[in-house]
């Protein structure tokens, strides 16, 4: 069961939802009149999304992308790619890039690099967690965050490792010994 | 988006350069792979003068970020044995109050490969195995 292998809970079901609640009618009331476009990137970002459009009380639209991650293969290959696009053009659209977690800053900040020469109306960030002790690129536009990260390997709520824990309806610590072996 | 072809300038002067350590080769890939310019050792920063005014004691960074105008120093010692480079970083903070620079201890660049699953490496990178290995 995953909960075994979670040896202490960070932020509880109850809390993220209420959070989420939080930024939901912060995003509502800063974006009227606007009609959002939500991007989010696959996969880990699925459970965050999904409950923060539902607390978003205007009209919004969204998509996805998927994008290559370094790993032990990347070294090889060369730089981060998209694997799937935006499937609709997003300039002089306002967008809200949805995160699930901001580390490094160095996929988001690629991520934001590209989608700016596509000439959106705005680009700013929301993001659940933030891990800014391990900030590599500042100056980000993060406009929402959720909670504040300690620097702890933590899954669930869509965050995995090696995919699994996504459906884990907490954000927790997984236990060393699972990945250190 | 272009990829670094292995005749390219930049593959070429990447060969070029001679890490001190597998961990700095492997955080330079990182950096490559999310095409963040860099520079290996660009600056020697002065922290100590004798009398006549010779340098004493410097530190070099391992890494300048150009676009964030960051240094990144990659320190695999153990939490136990760092006391001196701690206190370098403190001085080179003193004197040099503009200079931004971040210190990734042996725990973080641990936790940096098991976030991009390298978990498996961390003994040839940050080990005692990296310690062991011949590099520049």
């Amino acid at each position: 069961m995953p909960d075994s292998d979670i040896v202490e809970v960070l932020f509880s079901e109850g809390q993220i939802q209420a959070r989420i609640r939080e930024l939901g009618a912060a995003i509502s009331e800063d974006y009227a009149g606007r009609t959002p476009h939500l991007v989010g990137v696959l996969r880990g970002v699925v459970p965050f999304m999904a409950d923060l459009v539902r607390t978003i009380t205007i009209p919004l639209t969204l998509d996805f992308i998927a994008i290559s991650r370094y790993g032990p293969s990347a070294r090889t290959r060369g730089v981060v790619r998209f694997m799937k696009d935006l499937d609709e053009p997003i300039a002089g659209r306002h967008i809200l890039f949805v995160e699930d977690v901001v580390d490094t800053g160095l996929t988001l900040n690629y991520i934001l690099h590209t989608l700016q020469r596509r000439y959106p109306a705005s680009l700013q960030v929301c993001t659940l967690l933030d891990r800014t002790i391990r900030r590599l690129v500042n100056d980000l536009p993060i406009a929402y965050s959720g909670f504040d990260l300690p620097d702890q390997f933590v899954v669930g709520y869509g965050l995995d490792y090696r995919q699994h824990y996504r459906n884990v309806p907490y954000v927790g610590i997984l236990d060393p010994r699972i990945y250190l072996d | 988006m272009q990829s670094v072809t292995p005749s390219s300038p930049e593959q070429q002067e990447r060969k070029e350069i001679r890490f001190a350590h597998p961990s700095e080769e492997e955080f330079s890939h990182i950096l490559d792979f999310y095409k963040i310019e860099w520079e290996y050792e660009p600056q020697t920063f002065p922290l100590a003068w004798d009398e006549e005014g010779n340098v004493t004691e410097a530190f070099t960074p391992d890494f300048y970020l150009r676009q964030q105008d960051l240094y990144v120093e990659i320190t695999t010692l153990r939490q136990e044995l760092v006391t001196k480079k701690n206190q370098k970083l403190r001085r080179l903070r003193e004197l040099y109050p503009d200079i931004d620079i971040k210190l990734f201890y042996r725990r973080d660049f641990g936790r940096l490969l098991d976030k991009y699953g390298l978990s498996g490496e961390r003994g040839g990178l940050i080990g005692q195995e990296a310690l062991r290995k011949p590099y520049a």
